[in-house]
């Protein structure tokens, strides 16, 4: 039993399966996608006939075509409304439950039920609430004396109309992690503060906030890394980056040329790029977040 | 050439039902016994063929793919027709149907091209299916004929559209569509707007629109973010005639091409002058319809499966025909579209454009081929398939003769339609292939906002087609 432990060759023995299923499902596609963009592929599952010409060109159109631009930027978009709002408000929220002695419980399961609800569905519900002709928002602006109809999903309210409940679906998940992150820390740190004479306020951003360092660094991580790939709930609400490709995010728009424009090749081209800048933005948020060992 | 015999069988095949409802006719016995359409439900769970295979024992899943679903004429005769083969052969099936647009198409050829394809499909027999024919993905109605002699053998074979890809037969028709004006009366009377008839004009139809407008309601019923498929198509066939609608140009800048655009160039104009609702660009077909039907838009471009949708709106219970409020249907109607140019205002779309394929995959296992044949065979037998042609035509050697008592009011509005019809021509859109038409029909938001120009746009999808010819 104990040759087990001082012979290391079973622990690669361990580690093999997932390498290998890591190898195949993931390093493998990722390599054969690299080769599919520069490839003329109309069909899925299949390399194309040809080379494009020159064999680059779809990394030429990345700056040509306006779309991708426009994905980029609500990309950005919906890292900023991430970090601020997912973020944001979840710690906002997590230090007011805190602060509360009975019923803690009660909003931890409030905030955190939007998770386990299917994106699709809440893009349906939204699709309700934010309906042009009648839905319950302008049916409310209605009640309140407004008489036209607001067309939520117009091009100046589209991007908007899509990260509120991107925004609204994820509060909960950072909730619950920077609640724990609040629990970690000693009372007894509140309570020596409360004896100098500290509020409550100050008790916030002179011990809640620095202790949690290390825990919003980790969020922040999360939430970049997890708006980049972003997908099924703007999908639902703004098929094909309606109206006018005003909406589309990287994900949704290598989705459309994939699925839909059966441009493969060229959505090839874009998953690349949503993998380099996946790679930049983690370091930079490493880089920037970095996490201290002070805490 | 072969496409003008088919449209004259067709035309036959519709002008015969729609002079036999208007001469009210005494329907023969297996006609009688049909419910309205919308009350089929139970005739069709009945309906047994003689022409089918025999049940294949009673234990196979069977993966089937339609567009029998949402606001669908027949979805609800599908899901009957179904419940009775099921019933009779012990079978089960796993449906996946969804309502017919671009996404459902790209789903199809996504699911063929990744292997996950169903083992039976009802699909576009046209170049939609280019792709998993030439992959040799479905079965030919030939090589099922030469195991199984009388499968389809109660249909026409002259009907029956051959592949654009290889010219051979592989879609087993089941009910003919057309493509028309729907028309909200409701809202023409508090607009002062007469019904439009067979001589319609294009200039007409814009001053009614105009006059619609002005009277506070959204002319068009249409989402031209969403579906813009039938304005493209009856734009386009504004600019030609039956005889050449089916080309497909070389350019933007052949006659051909020019027809195109001066088509989106139309539609353009009807975007700006305000005929659209205020949100096409982003709403849903789905939301148009519901402004069409609530009687806050005049006109809906659209197809025969939308009766059934519209008749739906009727009801307090879509799936009860009793709650059918009589009152309310009859505010619409349905016409055509108005003419322009050498395009006769009866000319009209429409034809046999789908059909149910059988996938090599399923004929090559030997526990599903047996339960697919049995499968199409029931669904397009002689008793359902007049369930699910109602007032269209069908591609049956012995079409029952439609008894007009039995149908609601705007099904005798359509036969009435149908029966002056001019030329049925097909959708060309059928044979300009998926990814050719993602510029003129995703891109539609932006020719109509003035963002890309009609011409870029024509000349894209055309060059689309000329890559996918190589």
């Amino acid at each position: 039993m104990s040759s087990i432990y001082k012979k290391k060759k079973y622990v690669f023995l361990f580690l093999a399966p997932a390498f290998v299923f890591l190898i195949l499902y993931l390093y493998y596609p990722f390599f054969v996608n690299i080769y599919g963009s520069f490839r003329q592929i109309k069909s899925l599952g299949t390399y194309g006939t040809k080379w494009n010409t020159p064999f680059f060109k779809n990394y030429l159109s990345l700056f040509t075509d306006p779309v991708i631009w426009t994905s980029l930027k609500n990309t950005l978009l919906m890292i900023v409304a991430t970090i601020l709002g997912q973020v944001g408000i979840a710690l906002v929220l997590s230090l007011l439950v805190d602060n509360i002695e009975r019923g803690t419980q009660f909003f931890r399961t409030v905030y955190f039920f939007p998770i386990v609800i299917s994106a699709t569905a809440l893009g349906l519900l939204f699709n309700l609430i934010f309906l042009y002709d009648k839905g319950m928002l302008n049916q409310f602006l209605e009640v309140l004396g407004k008489t036209d109809l607001t067309d939520w999903k117009n091009e100046e309210n589209a991007i908007l109309t899509m990260m509120i409940p991107v925004v609204w679906q994820y509060v909960g998940f950072y909730f619950i992690i920077l609640e724990t992150g609040l629990n970690n820390i000693s009372q007894e740190l509140y309570e020596s503060a409360a004896i100098d004479g500290a509020s409550r306020l100050q008790r916030v951003f002179y011990i809640s906030i620095p202790l949690l360092r290390n825990v919003l660094c980790t969020c922040v991580t999360l939430g970049v890394t997890g708006a980049l790939k972003v997908f099924d709930l703007p999908w639902t609400m703004f098929p094909k980056g309606m109206p006018l490709k005003k909406t589309f995010l990287t994900g949704t728009y290598m989705y459309y040329q994939t699925m839909e424009a059966k441009n493969v090749d060229y959505g090839a081209t874009i998953a690349v790029l949503i993998v380099v800048l996946g790679v930049l933005l983690s370091k930079i948020t490493r880089t920037v977040f970095r996490e201290s060992e002070d805490y | 050439m072969k496409m003008k015999k088919i449209t004259a069988f067709l035309m036959t095949a519709v002008l015969t039902m729609g002079l036999a409802g208007c001469g009210g006719e005494t329907a023969p016995a297996a006609a009688t016994e049909q419910e309205p359409a919308t009350e089929q439900t139970e005739s069709s769970a009945e309906a047994e063929s003689s022409a089918e295979a025999e049940p294949s024992g009673g234990s196979v899943e069977l993966t089937v793919t339609t567009t029998f679903a949402g606001e669908d004429s027949n979805a609800q005769n599908y899901k009957d027709a179904v419940a009775a083969w099921e019933s009779k052969t012990g079978n089960t099936v796993s449906d996946t149907s969804a309502t017919s647009d671009e996404t459902f198409k790209t789903r199809i050829i996504t699911d063929f091209e990744t292997g996950s394809e169903p083992d039976v499909l009802f699909f576009f027999n046209g170049a939609d299916a280019n792709d998993f024919v030439n992959a040799g993905k479905v079965v030919s109605i030939d090589d099922i004929r030469a195991e199984y002699p009388d499968f389809a053998s109660n249909m026409n074979d002259e009907l029956i559209a051959a592949s654009p890809a290889d010219g051979k037969k592989y879609a087993v028709p089941v009910n003919g569509y057309w493509e028309a004006m729907f028309v909200n009366t409701e809202v023409l009377d508090a607009a002062g707007v007469e019904m439009p008839g067979a001589d319609y004009t294009w200039d007409q139809f814009l001053s009614d629109c105009q006059d619609i407008k002005d009277a506070g309601y959204a002319p068009i019923a249409a989402a031209l973010g969403n579906i813009p498929h039938y304005w493209w198509e009856f734009a386009i066939f504004n600019q030609q005639t039956p005889d050449n609608h089916l080309d497909i140009p070389g350019s933007s800048d052949d006659a051909t091409g020019k027809q195109w655009v001066a088509g989106l160039e139309d539609i353009r104009e009807l975007y700006q002058r305000g005929y659209f609702p205020d949100n096409t660009l982003s709403a849903t077909d789905d939301e148009t319809f519901a402004m069409f039907t609530d009687g806050k838009a005049a006109f809906l471009l659209d197809g025969s499966w939308k009766v059934g949708g519209i008749v739906g709106s009727c009801q307090s219970d879509p799936d009860d025909p009793s709650t059918l409020d009589a009152d309310k249907l009859s505010h619409f109607d349905v016409t055509y579209f108005s003419g322009k140019g050498n395009r006769k205002t009866t000319d009209l779309i429409g034809g046999l454009s789908m059909g149910y394929y059988i996938t090599t995959k399923a004929w090559e296992d030997p526990d599903k081929r047996e339960a697919a044949v049995s499968f199409v065979s029931h669904m397009t037998s002689d008793e359902v398939v007049p369930i699910f042609a109602q007032h269209t035509a069908s591609a049956l050697k012995n079409a029952p003769t439609v008894d007009e008592s039995q149908f609601n009011a705007l099904q005798i509005k359509a036969m009435d339609m149908m029966s002056g019809v001019t030329s049925l021509t097909g959708a060309v859109q059928d044979l300009f292939n998926g990814d050719c038409r993602v510029s003129t029909f995703d891109g539609m938001p932006d020719i109509v906002a003035g963002n890309v120009s009609a011409a870029d746009a024509v000349q894209e999808g055309v060059d689309t087609y000329q890559d996918s010819l190589e």
